[in-house]
C-alpha cells in the first residue's frame, strides 16, 4: 500500500474534522494517486478569462485578447455537456451502524459525498443534494457555483439519520422531480426489499438519468465477524434473532453474495452503474469505481 | 462387565442436573445491534434447527460426561471366562503365609519365604482400597482382617519363620472361615506356600476341602513355592544318653544324619558353648551319606565339671536350608544326690543302699548315709540331704513327722516305706504322720499278690517305661501290706498292687515330694520271728528292686525332673534347687540377645515361653544367695527338615472343582486372577473416555458460547 493509499483509508479521513478539508484531502490525494488527470481533455470548453499569474501554463494563455488589452488573460474551460450530479443520501437508521470501523456507513457516504460535489463544482458541473427516508427530506438545488461546496458540507453535517426508510418511493419520488437528464448518485445500504427498489432505479435510469448506486455496507455486515450464540437485533425495527453465528457465516454470506449479485447483475442490464463498498475499504477504490466508469460512458 | 464399587453408580442420577440447567438457565445469547437482519432471516430456519442440535448435543455430551465419570468412579471391569463369583462385589482376601521353617530355604539369594511375602505383598499392591484384607501364617491364630491394605501388608512384613509351625490345615481352614464372615464379599484365599508333605498331608487336605465346601463361593488359589530337587544336609533328632549327668558320667550324643544325593560325606562337629557364650570345638566326624540311608553320628564327651554345659552338633557344609544344620543340647553335671536312709537297724537299711549306691563301685552315683533309728536329729543336719528315706519305721514322735513335712516342704524328698515295725498303727494315724503318709492306715492285708504298676507315665516311674513289658513283677510277691483309708486329698497312686490296692503313693508337698510305700523295701528273706512281707528285694535276681530305688531316689531327689532339651515353642521349666531363690535373672538367648527377668518370690521354678528361636538359652543370677548359672535348648522338630513334595493330585480328589486353583508360577496366577476373577480393570480406559467426553464437552461449548469480540 502506498502512502497516498494510507491516507485515503476512512479511519485516517476520521481525524480530519472538517468536511470540506476531508473532501479536498480525498480528492487531491486521490488525484495525485492518479498520476495523470482523468480530466484532461474531457467534457470542458471555454467559459472565461482570467488575469495571467505566475504559474499558469503559457499556453493557455489567449494571445488575441493580449493584442486587443495588451494584458494578460488566460482562457478557462468549462464541462462540455451540462450534466448535472444529484447525491442522493439515505438517512435510514441503519446508515448510522458502526461496528468495528472508525466510519458509520453514514459517515462514509458523507465523505464520499463531500469528496464527489467538491470534484464536481470544480469542474463547473451544478451539484445538488437530496437526501431521504421515508420519502425525500431535504434538497438542495444543483449549482455550479463554489459556494455550493459550502452549502452541500453544511448540509451534509447536519443530517443524522433516521429510523426506516423506504428507498423505492424515495427514488420515484425523484425520479418525478428531475426535468433534465442527470447525473444521480445514490448513496444507500439497499437493506430493502430489492424489487422495488431496483425497479426505482430503472425508472430513473428510463428517465434518461445516468445512476451510480453506492451500496455501502458495515465491515460486519460484509463479513458476518460474530462468534457463538448471537441475538441480533434490527435497529430499525427492533426485531430479534437468535443465531449460532459460526455455524450461520457461510450462509450469511452466500445470502449477501446473492443480493449484491442481483443487483449487480440488474443493474447491468440497466446500464445502472453498482458500485458495492464496505466502510473498511479505502476511498480511492470507491472514487475510481465512479471515475472509470465515467470515463468508459465517456 | 462388573464394577468394583457399584454404589458409585449412583452418582449417573447426577445428569438431571445438566439437564435442569438446560432446562431453567439457559444462557442468555449477547444482543448485538445488526442493520442486515434481512439476509440472516434468510436462512433462519435450517439455522434454528442447527442451533437446537448443537444445543442437544452438548446436552448429551454434559450428561455423558457425568455418567462416565460416575462409571468410571465405579471402576469397572471387564470379566473373564474363568471362576464366577460375586463379580461385582468388594474383595475380602485372606493370605496365609506357610512360615514352616522350611521356607527358610535360599534359592535366588531369597528364602521362600522372602520370596512368597514379596508376592503377596505385590499382589496386595493391586488390591482395590475397599478390599478386606488378613494375614494367616502359622505361627499362630490370625487376629482377623487388617483395618486396611496398608495394615495388611505391615503384617505380611511381620511375617518371619515359625519355629514350630501349627499344621497349615489350621490356617487355611481359619482364612476360610474368616472370609465366610463377610457373605457380602467376594471371598478368596491365597495360600503361599511350598506345598511340602509335611503340611499337605492326606488328613489336612480332606479338612481344607470339607472347609471349602461350607463356603462355596469361597474360591483357595495355591501359589507353589517349594523347589523340585532340593539340596540339604540334616541332623535329625539329638539322642542324649542323659541330660542330668553325675559327675564323671561321660555324655553321649547321637543323632541321624540326612542328605541328598549331592553331598557324598559330611563333617559334623561337636562344639561346646561356654557361659560367655564362646564356642569351643571338642570333636568332629566324617559320615558317608547316600539318598535315602540316613548315617548316624556318635559322640561321647568325658570329664565336664560339674555345672550347666551347652552345646550343638553342626553339619560342616553349607547349603541353603541352615536351620537343619545344627543340633543344640544343654547338659548338666551335678555332684552325687544325698540320701539319708533311717532304718532300726543297719542291717536293714543294707539292700536299699547297695541298690542306692553299690559298694563295689570307687564312686557311687550317690552318696548315702545311714543313720540307725536317730530319727530326733536336729534340723540343721538333715539340711544337707537331698532325700530321707524312711525304711519300716516304728511309731515316731510327732516332732519327727514334722520335722520330715517341713523338710519336704523347703523341697526336700521324704519316702516311708511301711513294714512290720508300724505296730500300732493308730500311731500313724495321727495328724502329724498324717502330714507325711498318703493316708490313715486302715489294716494290715495278708493278701499275697506283687507290684503291678499299670501305666508307667508318672515321673518315679517314667524310667522303667521301656522296660515296662519285661519286668517280671509276679516273681517278686507281696505278702503283706497296709491297706490305706481314705487318702489325703493331695495324695495319689502311683503304683497299685495286682489286686488294686494302692502300692506306691504320692504326695507333693511345697517344693518337695512325699512317697509312701505300703509294703516295705528293706524286708529280708528270713526276718527275726516273722514271714518276710515281700520278696521285692530278696527274690531271684532283683533288678526290678534296683531299677525301683534307682527311680524312687532321682525322683525324690529332683535329679531327673528336668527337662532341658525343649522343641522350639515349648514352654521351658527351670526347677530350683530347694531352699534356692531366685528374685531375677539374665536371660541370654540364642541370638546373643540379652533380657533380664524377675520372678515372683517363693516360685519353685522359672518358666520360658518365649522359645521361638533354635538354640541354647543360658540362665544366670549372681548374689552369693541367689547364684544361678542354668540352661536350655531349643531345636526345631526334625520332621521339619523334611523337603519331599506333597502330591497335587490329592486336592482334586479333596477339593471341589471350581473352588480351586494350583499355579506353579505365581505370576502365572496373579495373571489368572486379575482376568478370570475380579477381571481386568477398565479404569484405565474409562477414564480416557471422560477426558475425551469432557474435551468434546469443551470444544463444543467453547465454540457454542463464544464471546462476539
Amino acid at each position: 500500500m502506498t502512502a497516498v493509499e494510507q491516507y485515503l483509508k476512512p479511519e485516517v479521513i476520521r481525524q480530519i474534522a472538517r468536511l470540506d478539508l476531508r473532501a479536498q484531502f480525498i480528492v487531491k490525494g486521490f488525484l495525485q494517486g492518479l498520476h495523470a488527470s482523468p480530466f484532461h481533455g474531457f467534457s470542458v470548453e471555454f467559459s472565461e478569462h482570467r488575469k495571467y499569474t505566475a504559474g499558469d501554463n503559457p499556453q493557455d494563455i489567449d494571445w488575441l485578447v493580449y493584442a486587443k488589452t495588451d494584458k494578460y488573460y488566460v482562457k478557462k474551460f468549462e464541462a462540455e455537456t451540462n450534466l448535472t450530479g444529484y447525491l442522493v443520501m439515505d438517512l435510514s437508521g441503519s446508515m448510522a451502524y458502526r461496528r468495528d470501523q472508525q466510519l458509520s456507513k453514514f459517515e462514509y457516504a458523507t465523505c464520499l459525498a463531500a469528496a464527489l460535489s467538491y470534484l464536481m463544482v470544480h469542474q463547473n458541473d451544478p451539484v445538488g443534494l437530496v437526501t431521504f427516508d421515508k420519502q425525500i427530506v431535504d434538497s438542495l438545488a444543483p449549482r455550479s457555483k463554489r459556494q455550493q461546496i459550502g452549502n452541500i458540507l453544511s448540509l451534509l453535517s447536519r443530517l443524522k439519520p433516521r429510523e426506516t426508510t423506504d428507498v423505492a418511493h424515495s427514488l420515484n419520488q425523484l425520479a418525478a422531480m428531475l426535468s433534465h437528464s442527470s447525473l444521480v448518485i445514490v448513496f444507500s445500504d439497499l437493506l430493502t426489499e430489492p424489487e422495488p427498489a431496483l425497479a426505482s432505479l430503472r425508472r430513473l435510469r428510463h428517465g434518461g438519468h445516468d445512476v451510480i448506486v453506492f451500496h455501502i455496507l458495515d465491515q460486519a455486515e460484509a463479513t458476518f465477524p460474530f462468534a457463538g450464540l448471537v441475538e441480533l437485533e434490527d435497529p430499525e425495527t427492533g426485531e430479534l434473532l437468535v443465531v449460532d453465528a459460526d455455524g450461520y457465516r457461510p450462509d450469511y454470506l452466500q445470502a449477501l453474495g446473492e443480493f449484491r449479485d442481483a443487483f449487480r447483475r440488474e443493474c447491468l442490464k440497466s446500464r445502472i452503474d453498482y458500485v458495492p463498498l464496505d466502510t473498511s475499504m479505502p476511498f480511492d477504490r470507491a472514487l475510481m469505481e465512479y471515475l472509470l466508469n465515467r470515463r468508459a460512458w465517456g | 462387565m462388573g464394577f468394583l464399587s457399584p454404589a458409585l453408580l449412583g452418582g449417573v442420577a447426577l445428569v438431571a442436573l445438566p439437564i435442569a440447567l438446560h432446562l431453567i438457565m439457559r444462557r442468555r445469547p449477547q444482543r448485538l445491534p445488526f442493520p442486515a437482519l434481512r439476509f440472516v432471516k434468510q436462512r433462519c430456519d435450517a439455522n434454528r434447527r442447527r442451533l437446537q442440535l448443537r444445543q442437544l448435543a452438548l446436552l448429551a455430551l454434559r450428561c455423558l460426561l457425568i455418567a462416565g465419570i460416575a462409571a468410571a468412579l465405579a471402576r469397572p471391569t471387564l470379566r473373564g471366562t474363568g471362576l464366577r463369583g460375586k463379580q461385582a462385589a468388594p474383595l475380602a482376601i485372606a493370605a496365609v503365609i506357610d512360615n514352616a521353617p522350611r521356607m527358610g530355604y535360599v534359592r535366588d539369594d531369597r528364602t521362600r519365604l522372602e520370596a512368597a511375602v514379596a508376592a503377596a505383598e505385590a499382589w496386595f499392591e493391586r488390591l482395590p482400597d475397599d478390599s478386606a484384607a488378613a494375614v494367616l501364617d502359622r505361627t499362630r491364630p490370625s487376629a482377623g482382617f487388617a483395618l486396611d491394605l496398608n495394615t495388611a501388608q505391615a503384617r505380611l512384613r511381620n511375617v518371619r519363620v515359625a519355629a514350630r509351625p501349627r499344621p497349615l490345615a489350621d490356617a487355611v481352614v481359619e482364612a476360610l472361615e474368616l472370609v465366610a464372615s463377610r457373605g457380602d464379599a467376594r471371598q478368596e484365599v491365597f495360600v503361599f506356600t511350598d506345598f511340602a508333605a509335611e503340611a499337605w498331608t492326606e488328613d489336612a487336605v480332606a479338612r481344607i476341602g470339607a472347609a471349602l465346601r461350607a463356603v462355596p463361593e469361597a474360591r483357595i488359589y495355591l501359589a507353589d513355592f517349594g523347589v523340585d530337587q532340593p539340596r540339604n544336609a540334616a541332623l535329625g533328632a539329638l539322642e542324649i544318653g542323659r541330660a542330668a549327668l553325675r559327675l564323671g558320667e561321660p555324655l553321649a550324643l547321637e543323632a541321624p544324619l540326612t542328605a541328598d544325593g549331592s553331598f557324598d560325606a559330611l563333617v559334623v562337629e561337636l562344639a561346646l558353648e561356654n557361659a560367655d557364650g564362646q564356642w569351643e570345638k571338642r570333636g568332629e566326624q566324617l559320615a558317608t551319606v547316600r539318598a535315602g540311608q540316613p548315617a548316624r553320628v556318635q559322640f561321647q564327651l568325658a570329664d565336664l565339671p560339674l555345672g550347666t554345659h551347652q552345646g550343638a552338633l553342626r553339619v560342616a557344609a553349607a547349603d541353603p536350608l541352615e536351620f537343619d544344620d545344627a543340633r543344640y543340647f544343654t547338659v548338666t553335671v551335678r555332684p552325687p544326690a544325698r540320701i539319708l536312709l533311717l532304718a532300726e537297724q543297719p542291717e536293714r537299711a543294707v539292700f536299699v543302699q547297695e541298690a542306692l549306691s553299690p559298694s563295689l563301685l570307687a564312686a557311687g552315683p550317690r552318696q548315702v548315709d545311714c543313720v540307725t533309728a536317730d530319727y530326733a536329729a536336729p534340723r540343721g543336719q538333715w539340711d544337707a540331704f537331698d532325700a530321707i528315706w524312711l525304711l519300716d519305721p516304728p511309731p515316731l514322735e510327732d516332732a519327727v513327722w514334722e520335722q520330715l513335712a517341713s523338710f519336704a516342704e523347703a523341697g526336700g524328698g521324704v519316702g516311708v516305706f511301711l513294714g512290720a515295725a508300724v505296730g500300732d498303727y493308730q500311731a500313724f494315724n495321727r495328724a502329724a504322720p498324717q502330714q507325711v503318709l498318703a493316708g490313715p492306715l486302715a489294716r494290715r492285708s495278708r493278701d499275697a499278690t506283687f507290684l503291678r504298676p499299670q501305666r508307667l507315665d508318672h515321673p518315679a516311674l517314667r524310667g522303667l517305661k521301656k522296660y515296662s513289658e519285661s519286668i517280671p513283677w509276679q516273681v517278686y510277691p507281696v505278702f503283706q501290706y497296709w491297706q490305706l483309708g481314705e487318702l489325703a486329698n493331695d495324695a495319689h497312686v502311683v503304683a497299685p498292687l495286682a489286686n488294686g490296692d494302692p502300692a506306691l503313693l504320692e504326695r507333693v508337698a511345697g517344693r518337695g515330694r512325699m512317697v509312701t510305700m505300703t509294703t516295705p523295701l528293706s524286708d529280708p528273706v528270713q526276718p527275726e520271728g516273722r514271714d518276710p512281707w515281700n520278696l521285692l528285694p530278696t527274690g531271684p535276681e532283683p533288678w526290678p528292686f534296683l531299677a525301683l530305688c534307682d527311680q524312687l531316689a532321682a525322683y525324690l531327689t529332683h535329679e531327673a525332673d528336668e527337662p532341658l532339651n525343649y522343641q522350639a515353642g515349648d514352654t521351658a521349666r527351670i526347677v530350683l534347687a530347694a531352699r534356692q531363690h531366685v528374685s531375677s535373672f539374665v536371660l541370654r538367648q540364642p541370638d546373643g540377645q540379652k533380657i533380664r527377668r524377675s520372678t515372683p518370690a517363693g516360685d519353685a521354678e522359672i518358666a520360658i515361653g518365649a522359645t521361638e528361636l533354635p538354640g541354647n538359652y543360658r540362665l544366670s543370677a549372681g548374689g552369693a544367695s541367689e547364684q544361678l548359672d542354668r540352661g536350655f535348648s531349643v531345636n526345631v522338630a526334625p520332621e521339619q527338615s523334611d523337603l519331599s513334595r506333597a502330591s497335587r493330585d490329592v486336592l482334586a480328589a479333596h477339593w471341589p472343582a471350581g473352588q480351586f486353583r494350583l499355579e506353579a508360577d505365581p505370576a502365572a496366577m496373579e495373571a489368572y486372577v486379575n482376568v478370570g476373577r475380579s477381571g481386568r480393570e477398565l479404569f484405565g480406559w474409562a477414564l480416557g473416555a471422560v477426558a475425551l467426553l469432557w474435551a468434546g464437552e469443551h470444544l463444543l461449548a467453547n465454540r457454542f458460547y463464544r464471546e462476539t469480540p
